[in-house]
């Protein structure tokens, strides 16, 4: 082995290994919670995509991305209907709740005959949801387990058995009737929001105007806006990638440190040799940059391999969706190499202005 | 012959705490371009502290080094170590090999450092083969004796064609049978490749292998 980078390495197996999964842990970080984000949020959009309504009308703070609640009386439904330009209305209770450890699920409860044909919702097998304790899943859900006939808890203690299967996926992927979910939060007559679609969808503002103008006090909103960005609208979402993103700078750069510099110290001798050979002080520190840039580039590939096997055992466990984007793998992949040279920068700058005498007698 | 390394006037003076501490008092010494010389003395008095000045490791507090027409007092840090690099081969008592690096790895290094741009091969193998090395090119440095290991330095010290090989007690930590082996190829180099070699000792008998001794005393040539 001529290389004195690889030898050193080899030479150092489990300091290697623990330095390699030192970066390797930050790039995973970055890539598991980025993927993560993007992932939902992409999830999210996708099957919001598929509502066709043009507008949403609701009661202001009623819904959120994370939070809602039925305060929307169901008197708008003919109300709505009777407005210039409205073709058709759906009304909708969006409901979240605690989903085992892992976070928030959601479930809709829908008129399905309005829902499914203002939005080309279709049952792929089964019948809609009838009874007060059946529900209609989306085929993502249903492929985790969860065949018609089979039951389902949804939330509360009650269960839930699955009466059908429909495609494609839009807003929650648990529905169950609209009476149902109204009688399961003791909310009679109530609402979340009512799905509003225009006969003509280029007439959408001058159809919102007018119910504005009918209904003032309440809330209306575009769907094309709503679901245009959901990862830009949630707060703070941004900057806590780049808060992540800079803590995995500073591990990998910490862990390259710490490693060089237990190596230089180790490695004073041999330091001090290549100066008795005329080494330079450029040369010692390409050399040990490039041990830091090895050790880097591997960890960054562990890394990866990482986040890969996280994000598959998280969505096989929970069903969270990941999305690993290439920038995002662009930018782990920067922040492994740069904090890995820039973490051994001082060490090896300290080894390269050892004097070779001290070095050379050093035990 | 020419003049290969002149010494005019060393002085080396050790800062311990507040103590001043002279350790060479004023040496001067011309050594001819192919001769092999010994340095020897008694502990202490100075012998590796004017080695680390020739070969340009420490700086003298005054006097003047110039080895094969360039002067290492006068040169910058950076300067020095490209002297050292061009022009000066070590071999050390404990051998200093990299333990990670074969035998050939540790000379290619040494060609690596020197960045001359050629991989010479023929040279390498000529220089491995003349210390009956050649069986040993993939051996690293704990897999091989003593002797070997002295070697091995010895051809790593060799390879850029230095035009001095500086020796630092190169048989001190061998037996008296590799002791012999290792002063027979610094005579052989020196016959062959008309190196120049100056080698620390304490050993007359290595001394006595020499064409000229230079016996040091108290920081002085005596």
């Amino acid at each position: 082995m001529d290389s004195l980078v690889v030898s050193n390495l080899r030479q150092r197996p489990l300091r290697s290994a623990i330095s390699i999964l030192g970066v390797a842990l930050g790039v995973a970080l970055v890539m598991i919670f980025t993927g993560l984000a993007h992932g939902m949020s992409e999830d999210l959009q996708k099957r919001s995509s598929n509502v066709t309504a043009e507008i949403i009308f609701t009661r202001p703070g009623s819904l959120s991305l994370t939070s809602s609640s039925a305060n929307l009386s169901t008197k708008y439904v003919e109300l709505l209907k009777q407005i210039d330009g409205v073709e058709s209305v759906s009304p909708v209770i969006r409901y979240f709740y605690q989903s085992g450890a892992w976070g928030v699920d959601q479930v809709e409860g829908v008129d399905w005959d309005s829902f499914s044909r203002m939005n080309g919702i279709r049952l792929v097998q089964g019948h809609p949801p009838n009874a007060p304790d059946e529900i209609v899943i989306d085929e993502t859900k249903a492929a985790r387990n969860h065949p018609v006939g089979s039951t389902l808890k949804v939330f509360g203690p009650n269960l839930y058995r699955v009466a059908g299967i429909y495609a494609p996926e839009s807003g929650a992927r648990a529905k169950m009737s609209l009476k149902a979910l109204q009688d399961a939060l003791e909310s009679p007559e109530k609402c979340t929001f009512i799905y509003v679609k225009v006969k003509n969808p280029t007439d959408q503002v001058a159809v919102a105007k007018r119910i504005d103008q009918a209904y003032p006090g309440n809330k209306i909103q575009f769907t094309r806006e709503v679901f245009a960005s959901i990862e830009s609208s949630i707060p703070g979402l941004n900057i806590f990638m780049r808060v992540l993103v800079g803590l995995a700078a500073i591990v990998s750069a910490l862990v390259v440190m710490l490693a060089m510099h237990t190596t230089i110290t180790e490695r004073t001798r041999e330091i001090g040799i290549l100066k008795a050979m005329g080494a330079s002080r450029a040369y010692i520190i390409s050399e040990i940059e490039r041990e830091a840039l090895l050790i880097s580039f591997l960890g960054l590939i562990v890394g990866f391999v990482l986040a890969w096997i996280a994000g598959f055992g998280i969505h096989k466990a929970t069903g969270l969706i990941f999305q690993f984007g290439g920038w995002w793998a662009l930018t782990a992949a920067l922040i492994g190499l740069l904090g890995g040279a820039l973490g051994a920068l001082y060490p090896a700058t300290r080894a390269a202005n050892l004097d070779p005498v001290t070095a050379l007698a050093y035990e | 012959m020419s003049t290969i390394l002149k010494a005019e006037n060393l002085e080396k003076v050790y800062r311990v705490g507040r103590v001043d501490v002279p350790a060479l008092r004023g040496v001067s010494l011309a050594v001819q371009e192919g001769e092999f010389v010994a340095v020897m003395g008694p502990s202490g008095c100075g012998k590796s502290t004017m080695l680390h000045l020739l070969g340009g490791l420490l700086t003298p507090t005054k006097g003047r080094i110039v080895i094969d027409g360039e002067d290492l007092t006068a040169a910058s840090d950076a300067q020095r170590t490209d002297i050292r690099r061009r022009k000066i081969g070590f071999v050390f008592q404990r051998f200093n090999l990299f333990p990670t690096l074969t035998a050939e790895g540790n000379l290619r290094l040494a060609e690596r450092i020197h960045g001359n741009g050629a991989d010479e091969p023929d040279r390498r193998r000529e220089i491995l083969r003349m210390l009956r090395l050649q069986d040993k090119i993939h051996h690293k440095p704990l897999e091989l004796s003593g002797g070997e290991q002295q070697r091995v330095a010895l051809a790593r010290a060799v390879v850029n064609r230095p035009a001095i090989v500086l020796a630092d007690e190169p048989t001190g930590n061998l037996d008296s049978e590799n002791s012999e082996i290792v002063l027979k190829m610094f005579r052989e180099l020196n016959d062959r490749f008309n190196q120049t070699i100056i080698m620390i000792t304490h050993n007359p008998e290595a001394a006595a292998a020499c064409q000229r001794v230079i016996q040091m005393r108290d920081g002085h040539i005596v």
